[in-house]
């Protein structure tokens, strides 16, 4: 297991950040999603031992977060916040990070230079980091977090600040540590369609909590119970006829979803018919990362209200 | 770009103890301070300055004919040189004041955590960093005075050697004192300007009022409250000099206690440091 929690929270004065979690995260590329203030960067930090739990234990890579340094040996941290020293060069921080990692000072050069290569940070890197752009900073704290060769690649929100095509750069680079062998990658976003491209095991959060975790295509295939229709017109009542019709019927934002029962088909038909609506999917459940993590999100707050 | 040709390939190498770790942040640091071009002023005409001084004072009170033998009490003057106050304070100032205070304003503080090393070592490397500094003004001028003074004849190599010997511990005294106050000061805010602010208020913002109150009212345990006066007593007791005053045994517990007691609410401020921001 890449990540495994029990119970584990963390409260700042009356804010519950991370409550109560205990979920086990295979090796991999792992997604985190969730939104603003979901608890995934406090999830991050407590792995990290940047922040010391209330309550509840973790192991990363089966060790106990408690160990810190051996755990830290493991990991590159990207954080999401600027955090360079402006007045280093770019070859200059990042051998000077491996070195803090315990690599030797020639190892520690040689890497800086490959790791800064392979980000596409080449002529700049001799150049002061306060004179970098928001995407070169964003490719040193990559690099910087790659020099010790971790076993574990924590990025936290990767691609804030870039540009789009900053942005699949970062994406490439990323996507390409994910696919090396022996590294995994934990990757943090509330971009969900970054982590739809990199990630085959997502985590959601919200509001601390985990409201769903498991292989992304199970996660978006759904229920073979379930059918999902998409409507041109009005598909609340859509959905209000076909259940009058006695077919369990929910209107969600990824469209209409309703249980198979012999005679669907065609009472789908008959309602379409009579609302002068169009049928445009008819089909498995198969929803995009957005759609099941809005669904899920809704249901929660529905729990909530 | 390279992306589309990548050359990372796997490393597999142990990992340096934690002990190189330290030391890769001592070494970076040093060398970053020995370029920064205020912090090269103010070290070489600190050293400068107070060397020459120092050997002014030793050499003043050789020359006036007092009639006593030429022995230790006579580098107290050198020890209690004020100038020493005035570059330990700058010094603390233009290079400790940042040391910790820029980490957590450009938020590298959390770079620093999130590598194999603790809270200790960071602050240890920070101390070894600034603490070799420090010691530019207060040990080796006195060092230095010893060593011209045996050389031209003036003592004896005997009692020069017990001088440097007791300057490298009343000046290892002070140095601590200094790179413990100054870290503490460096991690209470994120803006070098008030740790910078904090050094001098605690050097001169202590010092004057102290000595003027006490000569005010004729009472000099008030001197107590000085750092620079504790460290006079400590220094002109170590050398067998004239009193200031106040008892050096008293001062010296002072001096330890502000030190340690520095020390460890740096430490425990460090441990309870969460990386929250962002």
């Amino acid at each position: 297991m890449l990540v495994e929690t029990a119970g584990l929270t963390k409260v700042f004065g009356d804010v519950r950040a991370v409550d109560d979690l205990t979920i086990q995260i295979p090796d991999g590329a792992i997604g985190l999603v969730g939104p603003n203030g979901a608890g995934k960067t406090t999830f991050l930090r407590l792995l990290l031992s940047l922040l010391q739990p209330t309550a509840g234990t973790a192991k990363v890579l089966g060790r106990d977060i408690g160990d810190g340094v051996p755990v830290r040996e493991r990991i590159g941290y990207m954080p999401e916040h600027d955090c360079l020293i402006p007045d280093m060069t770019g070859v200059g921080l990042v051998s000077y990070m491996g070195r803090i990692s315990g690599l030797d000072r020639d190892t520690a050069m040689s890497r800086s230079h490959d790791v800064l290569q392979f980000v596409g940070v080449e002529e700049e890197r001799y150049r002061k980091i306060a004179e970098y752009s928001t995407g070169m900073k964003q490719k040193i704290k990559l690099a910087q977090s790659m020099v010790h060769d971790p076993q574990l690649y924590i990025f936290d929100e990767p691609t804030t600040g870039l540009d789009p095509r900053g942005r699949t750069e970062m994406l490439d680079l990323v996507r390409t540590i994910a696919k090396s062998p022996g590294r995994n990658v934990l990757l943090s976003s509330h971009l969900l369609p970054d982590v739809e491209t990199i990630c085959k095991y997502v985590v959601i959060l919200d509001g601390g909590h985990q409201i769903a975790a498991g292989e992304l295509s199970q996660l978006l295939t759904g229920s073979t119970d379930r059918l999902r229709i998409d409507v041109r017109g009005d598909q609340a009542a859509f959905a209000r006829l076909l259940k009058e019709a006695g077919f369990d019927a929910d209107a969600g934002p990824s469209g209409l979803h309703v249980s198979r029962k012999p005679g669907l088909e065609a009472a789908v038909f008959e309602t379409a018919k009579s609302l002068g609506a169009e049928v445009r999917y008819m089909g498995k459940e198969i929803r995009s990362l957005e759609e099941l993590f809005l669904e899920l999100v809704a249901r929660t707050d529905k729990r909530g209200a | 770009m390279s992306i589309t040709l990548p050359t990372y390939s796997r490393l597999e190498l142990p990992l340096l103890a934690r002990r190189q770790r330290v030391w890769a942040i001592i070494a970076t640091g040093l060398r970053k301070e020995l370029r920064r071009p205020a912090a090269i002023v103010v070290t070489g005409i600190g050293v400068a300055f107070t060397t020459i001084t120092s050997l002014v004072l030793l050499f003043l009170s050789q020359i006036i004919p007092t009639g006593q033998a030429a022995d230790l009490t006579f580098f107290a003057g050198p020890a209690s040189n004020f100038f020493v106050l005035f570059f330990v304070s700058l010094m603390a100032a233009v290079i400790g004041a940042g040391l910790i205070a820029d980490d957590m304003q450009s938020m590298a503080f959390t770079l620093y955590l999130s590598r194999p090393i603790t809270q200790v070592d960071y602050l240890l490397a920070k101390a070894a960093i600034l603490a070799p500094l420090i010691a530019m003004v207060t040990i080796l001028p006195l060092l230095l005075t010893a060593l011209v003074a045996a050389l031209l004849g003036f003592f004896s190599w005997t009692i020069a050697l017990e001088a440097m010997g007791i300057s490298i511990v009343v000046g290892g005294l002070l140095t601590l004192f200094y790179t413990a106050v100054t870290l503490f000061l460096s991690s209470l805010s994120r803006r070098k300007g008030i740790a910078a602010a904090g050094v001098f208020a605690v050097n001169f913002g202590l010092t004057i009022p102290a000595t003027v109150l006490a000569l005010a009212i004729r009472n000099d345990s008030i001197l107590y409250m000085s750092p620079w006066n504790d460290y006079v007593a400590v220094a002109s007791g170590a050398f067998g000099g004239p009193s200031i005053g106040i008892d050096w045994p008293v001062a010296l517990a002072i001096l330890l206690g502000v030190t340690v007691l520095a020390a460890l609410v740096t430490y425990v401020r460090m441990k309870a440091v969460e990386v929250v921001t962002g």
